[in-house]
């Protein structure tokens, strides 16, 4: 038996279709009592219609910003045609329920 | 002039009270598992686990709070739930002598977990059958609960199993539970009325076998206890069931565990809460 709890990360969905999304973690001694802990602690209120458990040390961590957030500007490589587009949606819709 | 009563009432009357008793087994069972498991909360041994095995006593008690409401409606409105939970004497409980022994160490009591949950589920999945429709749609709502019980059951049987100290803890838990778990399936009283009329469509005994059939492999590839001898009828227990709870007749260790439950209604009987 392991001394210290791994600690996992718990994704869970709040309905099908929607996007996994990540609720947080728990320590436990082994996968299985994991996946117990974690229908305890994000979904035990009927709140998630699924989860994903994983231990943490599963997961690369990415965040040097050098390669996340290049310095030199290349916006002419960006979609920016796709936000005025979102935009565009957005504000028909807050039109639609105003009326 | 002196009316005797109509056989055919005398009958109902009977079967009435047999379903009483066995509502009242069944709440009783859920209630005082239900309060002796509470104890792990705040001491489990890590903070996710203590979370868990409090949601499971909290579930129990919502089990018994279902079936005091089906009493209360049976005998038409005149006690609450809350009336027949905390105002009887000791003997009027009707819970088998398993759930009131004290929580012991993690191993019993997760042991003790395994057994009553694994035979609690054997015993609503008859009732899903019952004749008698309330009954039947608590037993509905219950067993879905009860799913994750059985997960939480069988991790921590395999997982004791697993350790050292924990798996000779383990077989201490289960010589010590068996006796009691077998009072589980003492027959009510009124059982013979309670079968004839579709109220439980089986009786207790064949109950006991279904519940033995089902946990048997697990239990003998971990190497368990099992002091049953195969026999043409099924298995036949090598020692003597603890029985007398679903009369009424306690262990010694109840009246502490009664006193600590009604202690604080006791305290002002019949106040607004």
């Amino acid at each position: 038996m392991a001394a210290e709890p791994t600690v996992y990360e718990v994704f869970r969905r709040e309905k099908p279709g929607a996007p996994m999304t990540h609720a947080g973690s728990v320590g436990a001694p082994s996968p299985d009592l994991a996946l117990i802990y974690a229908r305890e602690i994000f979904g035990r209120r009927g709140e998630s219609d699924a989860l994903w458990i994983a231990p943490r040390s599963a997961f690369q961590l990415l965040d040097d910003q050098d390669i996340l957030r290049p310095v030199l500007d290349r916006s002419h490589r960006t979609v920016e045609g796709y936000r005025m587009r979102d935009k565009r949606e957005q504000l028909l819709s807050q039109l639609e329920t105003k009326r | 002039m002196a009316l005797e009563t109509p056989p055919a009432t005398q009958e109902r009357d009977h079967t009435r009270a047999a379903l009483a008793e066995l509502l009242l087994a069944l709440a009783d069972d859920e209630f005082v598992t239900g309060y002796a498991n509470s104890e792990w909360t705040g001491i489990a041994p890590i903070l996710e686990e203590d979370i868990a095995f409090s949601s499971l006593a909290q579930d129990e008690l919502g089990h018994a709070r279902l079936f005091y409401e089906l009493l209360a409606e049976l005998r038409g409105g005149a006690v609450s739930p809350d009336e027949i939970a905390y105002d009887r004497p000791p003997e009027g409980f009707r819970n088998a002598q398993l759930a009131e022994r004290p929580r012991g160490d993690w191993a019993y009591s997760v042991s003790r977990q395994f057994l009553y949950d694994t035979a609690d589920y054997v015993r609503l999945e008859c009732l899903l059958g019952s004749r008698y429709t309330p009954l039947a749609q608590a037993a509905a709502s219950v067993i879905r609960e009860e799913r994750y019980h059985l997960l939480h059951a069988h991790t921590w049987l395999a997982r004791l199993a697993a350790g050292d100290t924990a798996r000779e803890r383990q077989h201490a838990a289960f010589t010590a539970l068996w006796p009691d778990a077998l009072g589980l399936f003492e027959p009510l009283p009124g059982e013979a009325a309670l079968v004839e009329s579709g109220i439980q469509p089986a009786p207790s005994a064949a109950l006991c076998q279904r519940w033995l059939e089902q946990i048997e492999p697990m239990l003998r590839q971990l190497g368990l206890p099992w002091p049953f001898a195969q026999r043409a009828a099924g298995w036949e227990p090598l020692l003597a069931p603890h029985y007398g709870g679903r009369a009424g007749r306690h262990s010694r260790e109840f009246a502490q565990l009664y006193d600590t439950i009604t202690s604080v209604r006791r305290l002002e009987p019949g106040a607004q809460w």
